[in-house]
């Protein structure tokens, strides 16, 4: 304990600043890492159905595609089962008062659903004499639209206007809903003879496995029947990939800090030497010593932790907007939860940190333990002994780069790319291994040109680098790494981009589009009254109309899209693009085939290959489709399916509009047909946006997507700078004497203080070489090993030039501003006292 | 009648009536003065903690008089500020450590040709290289310090102390930690820095070969000076 005081307490509080940098790294580490798992728990957090509060719990749900027929709930309700059985509309639509957005309507019987429990007294259940003209709304529903109880409400459903009164508000919600009674719900939605799904409750004592046996018996095959935790579990795989990517940033991060708790731990012990000598001299166990600077690493671990726990909250609070967006917009509707910190959590948190910095202090600690106790009596400066094997280095780095490579060719684990980050973290150590060897060769490259260009300043700062080669190569390492990240996610997005750019303008090849008023997001369609197709046709200067049905399906257990259009209509606007095959000939063989086209990402997802047949349930019947050809898709990961129109409603001849696309004549006026087309439509609640719109709408959505990829990249770019201002400060510390001696011969403060700002240079400049390389490679296997695993689609390699120039411009200032303190606290060491000491 | 004494003769260094205190109260100089002239050897003499050292940063400008002053050619130290101080010390003054103090990371060469590169001379490695063979190192212009012997090291040392033909050598204890081969060979160059060059070398030393050297040994006690002697010993 004494020696623990002695050695590792007394020197931290000597050096508060650098203590406080390690301590930072660490917090900002561990602060990105509970952020990401925070905020993305809170974005994906309420999948639970908001009915539940109306309800109560619900054991089995009743779903398929196109709507379950009610004619099944009689033959549901003769079943010997002791259950509740709830037959819901759940659809997206419109306010029609002011227009100001769109909410979720729930029908479900006001009658027969008493709430089981704590929602009691809200009055849930409607007289019968106001059944068909009350509603309950959500608190955010009323806070959205100001709503206030015994308010009327004009809701606008498929072709028409209904009002209602607000009975109730039901408070403590965060999604916008209003509920209604199941006949009010139909007819406002036009959806007679057809629920969206069944809810159902089983009442105590009833087994769930033989209720579901027997429901599934009682219902067409077609149809789906799935426990609350089923639908859960699908949507967190859903999720997966894209929560994964996150959180292997995050670890970044943590990584570039534990290069600096490992700095750190090693100058400390390079700058003990003596003094551990000394202790070992006198009696002190090699274990003792190397438990001493383990405890050092554990307290700026476990200091670091706390501080990030705290951190983090405040961090996941600023990025769980970004990411609630883009689950929404891109996987699943979520209504965001609170955050929430678990004890667990907290615990995991801190034991991350502490056991980060713990293995990152491993090898210095041990090194600390193998000083020689007659190292006290040796005068010179060891650092010079800390023998760099560069040459053997270089062997491990060829073989770990080796090993990457051969990594990106395996098959992903259980749809995750988990040898995609495995080569990605081989590569990171391939760089790190192949550093001493690359930094003695430039720098001895740089060499002529240093002196020449700034003299005595460039010389020393050359030379220090070099004989610190041990501990340069640790801090340019984690640099190298924090820039790798910048380049290959930048590299990464910007190829994406440019890809979806490209994509959207060949696939958005209609001038006009249309779709149903509802919530701009993924997995819901809203649907359109069918006489618009025809009022649009009729408008002068439209030449086509192409019209399209989407509605989610299941395929395999996940959710995938099923679309409908005129085949015709695409073949020959040629807006599809198909990876093999031609597109003429795919296209023509669909209509009134049980053929279907598949997006990449389907493919690729359920290894469905040209030629393969698709069993897909369309209403109650199961259909075979037979696949004639893959096409580029980047809307979303979790793939399409496509067929003719005619043969979509051979099977669901009920199915509903979704999207409709609109090609104007040659020559006709845009705006004067849109503006036509508007009118047209005006009494339907749809949407029309032009081309250009919509293809802005879709990079805007994707940029906000990567928004907090960025924001990642800018913590470990800050972690990055923190670990070399540290760095820099520790180079300084160690050279107070050979400072003070360069004033003794002539050195101005200025040339002191250049000399620092150089070696940042150098760092920075080093650093931007290595992570330049590494993180082109990076990017390589982000873009076509880890983004192709978890989401299945071909990404076009654009490297984004002229911003990774400006990125890594503005990094190398940051290094070079890293080193300005260190710098100015060069300046102020006091030669005579400098060299006396020594 | 020679005018010994009057003001008009501008020394090397003239250290008048200096006193430096240090935080802890100790004085470690009280009220020195001293004239220190061009082309001779001055040896410091008095026991451990006589304040050495102290005088030699003073002479160098490496360190401060809490009272009094010391001029250099001419300057009185505490009037120049670092830009003038820095300029000072690149032209004028040349300093030689018990300890070498050359820089690990540099080569024999470039640490004499460091204070050079220093004030931005022209030609900097032609005459580092120069004093370099002029102190017999040639050879070993491309090996690193601790590839070198301790004398050769201090002869090094000595090199670049003298590169750049400063007016003035400060040594502190050149030949302590030297053999008695070692420190003859450092002793002949400060010998001959005085004598070729020109320079004021001033030297604390405990060294009895040393003192005999000088041409004027000045004995220390306790921050003051005892006693000057002048004349060489051999
Ligand atoms: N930075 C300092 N702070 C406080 N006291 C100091 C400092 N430097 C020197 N002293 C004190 O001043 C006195 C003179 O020290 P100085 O180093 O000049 O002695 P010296 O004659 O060079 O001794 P030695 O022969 O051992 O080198 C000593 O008592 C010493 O303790
Ligand atoms: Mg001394």
């Amino acid at each position: 304990m004494k020696l623990f005081r002695r050695i590792v307490l007394r020197p931290l509080k000597a050096d508060p600043i650098r203590t406080l940098i390690s301590i930072l790294s660490v917090a900002l580490g561990v602060a990105v890492v509970i952020a990401i798992d925070l905020a993305g728990d809170a974005a994906v957090g309420s999948f639970q159905s908001s009915l539940a509060t109306l309800t109560g719990k619900i054991d089995l749900t009743i779903t398929a595609n196109g709507g379950v027929d009610e004619q099944y709930l009689g033959r549901l309700a003769g079943l010997p089962l002791r259950a509740k059985l709830s037959p819901v509309i759940e659809q997206p639509i419109r306010v029609a008062d002011g227009g100001r957005g769109s909410a979720t309507v729930f029908g479900i019987d006001m009658i027969a659903s008493a709430p089981e429990q704590g929602t009691g007294n809200q009055g849930g259940i409607f007289t019968a004499a106001e059944m068909e003209t009350s509603a309950v709304v959500s608190s955010d529903a009323a806070v959205k639209f100001g709503w206030k109880a015994g308010q009327k409400i004009a809701l606008r459903g498929r072709n028409r206007t209904t009002e209602f009164t607000i009975r109730t508000v039901v408070p403590g919600q965060t999604s916008g809903w209003i509920g209604l009674d199941l006949a009010a719900a139909q007819q406002l939605l036009d959806s007679f003879g057809r629920v969206d799904r069944v809810d159902i409750r089983l009442e105590p004592g009833e087994d769930l496995a033989s209720a579901r046996q027997a429901i599934e018996a009682a219902v067409p095959p077609g149809y789906s029947v799935r426990t609350p935790s089923d639908q859960e579990e699908e949507k967190r795989k859903m999720l997966a990939a894209f929560r994964w990517n996150l959180r292997i940033l995050s670890y970044i991060a943590l990584l570039v800090g534990a290069f600096f708790i490992y700095n750190t731990i090693a100058v400390g012990v390079v700058r003990r030497r003596t003094e551990i000598g000394i202790l070992r001299a006198i009696g002190s166990s090699a274990r003792s010593i190397e438990g001493v600077f383990l405890a050092e690493a554990g307290v700026l671990g476990v200091i670091g932790s706390l501080l990030g726990i705290g951190l983090g909250r405040v961090l996941a609070g600023g990025i769980e907007g970004m990411l609630s967006d883009t689950v929404n917009a891109l996987f699943v509707t979520s209504a965001p939860s609170p955050i929430s910190l678990s004890p667990a959590g907290l615990v995991g948190a801190v034991v991350i940190g502490t056991s980060v910095a713990l293995l990152s202090a491993l090898i210095p600690a041990r090194e600390a333990a193998r000083v020689a106790p007659a190292e006290a009596m040796r005068r010179s400066s060891r650092e010079h002994e800390t023998r760099v094997h560069s040459g053997r280095d270089l062997v491990i780095s060829a073989a770990l780069a080796t090993l990457a490579v051969a990594a990106c060719f395996a098959e992903p684990v259980d749809g995750r790319p988990m040898f995609g980050y495995a080569a990605a973290l081989l590569a990171v150590g391939a760089m790190a291994m192949a550093c001493p060897a690359t930094i003695v060769w430039i720098l001895r490259m740089l060499r002529p040109v240093l002196k020449k260009v700034s003299g005595a300043a460039g010389l020393v700062a050359e030379r220090s680098l070099t004989t610190a080669l041990a501990r340069t190569s640790v801090v340019v390492a984690a640099l190298a790494t924090a820039i790798a990240m910048m380049v290959s996610v930048a590299t990464m997005v910007g190829s994406f981009r440019e890809t979806v750019q490209v994509w959207l303008v060949s696939q958005l090849g209609a001038d006009i589009y249309m779709r149903g008023a509802g919530p701009a997001t993924a997995g819901i369609f809203p649907a359109m009254d069918p006489r618009i197709p025809d009022l649009v046709r009729a408008i002068p200067g439209v030449a086509d109309v192409d019209v399209f049905h989407a509605f989610p399906f299941r395929y395999e257990g996940t959710q995938a899209t099923l679309g409908a259009g005129v085949m015709d209509i695409v073949r020959r606007k040629k807006t599809l693009r198909f990876m093999t095959g031609n597109s003429d000939t795919i296209l023509g063989s669909l209509t009134g085939q049980d053929r279907a086209i598949v997006s990449e990402p389907f493919s690729n997802k359920h290894h469905v290959q040209v030629g393969d047949v698709l069993t897909i349930a369309l209403g109650e019947r199961p259909v075979k489709l037979t696949v004639a050809g893959i096409y580029f898709d980047y809307s979303n990961d979790r793939g399409l399916v496509i067929v003719d129109r005619s043969t979509l409603l051979r099977y669901l001849p009920e199915q509903p509009l979704t999207n409709i696309a609109i090609y104007l004549q040659p020559g006709a006026d845009a705006v004067k047909v849109r503006h036509a087309i508007e009118e047209a439509v005006a009494d339907y609640p749809v949407l029309v946006a032009p081309n250009r719109v919509l293809r802005e709408g879709a990079i805007r959505i994707f940029d906000r997507t990567f928004s907090v990829t960025w924001a990642l990249e800018a913590i470990a770019i800050i972690v990055a700078m923190l670990g070399a201002a540290n760095a820099l400060l520790a180079l300084v510390l160690d050279r107070r004497r050979e400072i003070g001696l360069i004033r003794y011969l002539g050195g101005s403060q200025g040339q002191v203080r250049s000399m620092i700002l150089t070696e940042a240079g150098l760092l920075g400049f080093l650093a931007s070489l290595l992570g330049l390389a590494l993180g082109m490679a990076l990017s390589l296997v982000l873009i076509f090993v880890i983004n192709k695993q978890s989401f299945g689609w071909t990404i076009q390699f654009h490297p984004p030039v002229a911003l990774l120039a400006g990125a890594l411009a503005l990094v190398w200032l940051m290094t070079i501003l890293a080193g300005v303190y260190p710098a100015r606290f060069a300046t102020t060491i006091e030669p005579s006292d400098a060299v006396r000491s020594e | 009648m020679h005018p010994t004494n009057l003001p008009g003769y501008v020394s090397a260094i003239s250290v008048r009536n200096v006193t430096r205190s240090y935080d802890g109260g100790v004085e470690a100089l009280r009220g020195v003065s001293i004239e220190i002239a061009g082309g001779c050897v001055t040896a410091l003499l008095g026991r451990s903690g006589c304040g050495k050292t102290t005088l030699l940063n003073l002479c160098g400008a490496m360190d401060f008089p809490s009272k009094g002053e010391v001029l250099i050619a001419g300057q009185a130290t505490t009037s120049l500020d670092d830009t003038k101080l820095t300029a000072l010390r690149r032209g004028t003054i040349g300093f030689v450590f018990q300890s070498f103090q050359l820089l690990p990371s540099l080569t024999a060469l470039e640490n004499v040709e460091l204070p050079l590169l220093l004030a931005g001379t022209k030609g900097s490695e032609a005459r580092a290289r120069e004093i370099l063979s002029w102190v017999g190192l040639a050879e070993k212009e491309e090996s690193l310090p601790f590839q070198l012997s301790g004398g050769q090291m201090q002869r090094v040392a000595v090199a670049r102390a003298l590169v750049h033909e400063p007016k003035l050598l400060i040594a502190d204890e050149p030949t302590g930690n030297l053999d008695t081969v070692s420190g003859d060979q450092v002793l002949a160059l400060l010998r001959r820095a005085a004598d070729e060059f020109g320079a004021a070398v001033v030297m604390a030393t405990h060294s009895a070969e040393a003192a005999a050297m000088a041409d004027i040994r000045v004995r220390m006690r306790d921050g003051l000076i005892q006693g000057v002697e002048q004349g060489r010993q051999q």
